[in-house]
């Protein structure tokens, strides 16, 4: 199992609910994935800015970590975990 | 309660980094998980799950190796951001219960809860409390250790690992230490046992049996302190603030190099955050050592004070050069190198007789505000430029080779 940086920007459908923020789906290279499992969430500060970090298990039972960037509300993919 | 004894938490994370990674991704938990870096860098083993351990695996074995005792453990380089946001979130958890709270590093603090255990039913139910909140918000099981001084509940928390608990009743601390080794007292270090060895004292009940004159004689004035510890009497009070000893930041190269712009731009650069984080905590310093580490594992350090205690990046860098310049006298690449800031004090503000000083501080507080508006990277010395070539960048800093163990 390795993990692998890949930080590149994706399209996510998110619910925003009582100030938390909680992605759904998102499409990374023309594939959309549904998150079935949230595992953690995390904030890290950059400046003035928030980075949310979500760590999640797609319906593909694939690892990712998403990043959400407040300072111009951009999505990443930040790393994901290849099997093998 | 008994008033005449504390209460004193000290909480520590099993394999903090390790935990942190299981924690966040269940398809880790159960396996063997190494951070420090990928088995095919240089650079060693930072943190080791407990199903590496179980597999021999240690803090600082070299990665290399690692991979040949556990080829299938999963080798991670680390996010020193993730575990500073995972250590923010104990932060909030241990001040629900007391506001005496002294955080020691990420992964492990004291609390002193004399005053507040009055408000829940014992101290092991605060332990309980405390362990499934952590557990539940972060995934990382932490081991608890209770008892009235400092030395003791450190002691306590880690005899049980992983997810233990383990209380010294008041006036138990004797007994408690007795049949323990000795190098379980901080302060006992290798050479330290290695002479308590030759006089037949294992155990720190034989050490507090002796008469307080024979450590005083052996480790001058730490043998007074070492015989208190052994005899369970620790007065040292939980501070809110604590001033570090020490401030240190290191990376190794990803190949060994002479590249002098590429090492005096390192250089530069671990001054520069270590002067960051000197004047964050409003320190000074009056001490700075720079080490190098040549390609044949050689290494040399060297530390010389400063005319007056210092934060100043350009002052503390121009002091860390020219150590350099005098150290290095072997025409052999260089592996690592490391600059460490000591004899930290706190901050002293005073009018100055000249100008250039009073410029000099404005100049480094607009760098401050800079940087706390728009991040660390948002202004850099042209010199630390070079790097660039060398390492990816985010807004925190330049990933170095071992991100980890550099913050």
């Amino acid at each position: 199992m390795t993990f692998e940086d890949i930080f590149e920007p994706i399209e996510v459908i998110s619910h925003f609910r009582d100030g938390q923020l909680k992605p759904l789906r998102f499409k990374w290279n023309g594939r959309v994935y549904k998150i079935k499992q949230l595992n953690g969430h995390w904030v890290s500060h950059q400046g003035y800015n928030k980075q949310h970090h979500y760590s999640v298990i797609s319906d593909s039972s694939d690892y990712f970590e998403l990043q959400f960037d407040s300072s111009d509300f951009q999505w990443q993919v930040a790393r994901v975990c290849l099997d093998g | 309660m008994n008033g005449r004894f504390k209460t004193i938490f000290h909480i520590d994370a099993d394999a903090f980094f390790a935990s942190v990674e299981q924690g966040f991704n269940p398809l880790l938990r159960g396996k063997p998980v190494i951070v420090g870096g990928k088995p095919d860098q240089r650079g060693v083993v930072h943190t080791a799950s407990y199903e590496a351990r179980a597999r021999g695996i240690c803090t600082g074995m070299p990665l290399v190796k690692a991979k040949a005792l556990c080829p299938q453990a999963v080798f991670l380089k680390g996010d020193y951001e993730h575990y500073r946001a995972v250590s923010q979130i104990f932060q909030e958890i241990y001040l629900r219960f007391t506001p005496k709270v002294e955080f020691t590093s990420l992964d492990d603090a004291y609390l002193d809860l004399t005053g507040a255990l009055h408000l829940y039913p014992s101290a092991e139910w605060v332990g309980r409390a405390i362990m499934r909140e952590v557990e539940k918000r972060t995934g990382v099981s932490i081991s608890v250790g209770i008892g009235s001084g400092k030395a003791i509940a450190r002691i306590a928390s880690s005899l049980k690992k992983p997810r233990g608990l383990v209380r010294v009743p008041p006036g138990k601390e004797r007994a408690f230490l007795a049949d323990l080794p000795v190098d379980v007292l901080p302060g006992i270090g290798r050479m330290a046992k290695e002479r308590l060895t030759d006089l037949h004292i294992f155990k720190v009940g034989e050490l507090a049996a002796l008469p307080r004159l024979i450590p005083e004689q052996l480790f001058g004035k730490n043998g007074k302190t070492l015989w208190e510890l052994a005899n369970g009497i620790d007065p040292r009070e939980v501070k809110r603030r604590t001033i570090p000893r020490q401030i240190s930041r290191e990376t190794s190269f990803e190949e060994d190099t002479a590249d002098m712009r590429l090492i005096k731009g390192t250089l530069q650069y671990l001054t520069e955050r270590i002067a960051k984080k000197l004047r964050e905590q409003e320190l000074t310093c009056r001490t700075l050592a720079v080490k190098i580490r040549y390609s044949d594992f050689r290494r040399h350090a060297r530390s010389q004070s400063l005319d007056a205690p210092s934060n100043d990046a350009g002052q503390l860098f121009r002091q860390a050069e020219a150590i350099f310049d005098a150290l290095r006298l072997r025409r052999v690449r260089i592996r690592h190198v490391g600059v460490a800031a000591s004899h930290i004090e706190p901050a002293r503000y005073q009018q100055f007789l000249f100008k250039e000083s009073l410029r000099q501080e404005s100049l480094n507080s607009a760098v401050d505000e800079i940087r706390r508006r728009f991040g660390f990277m948002a202004l850099l010395p042209a010199d630390t430029l070079e790097l660039r070539c060398k390492y990816r960048m985010d807004r925190h800093g330049y990933i170095l080779h071992n991100p980890a163990l550099t913050r």
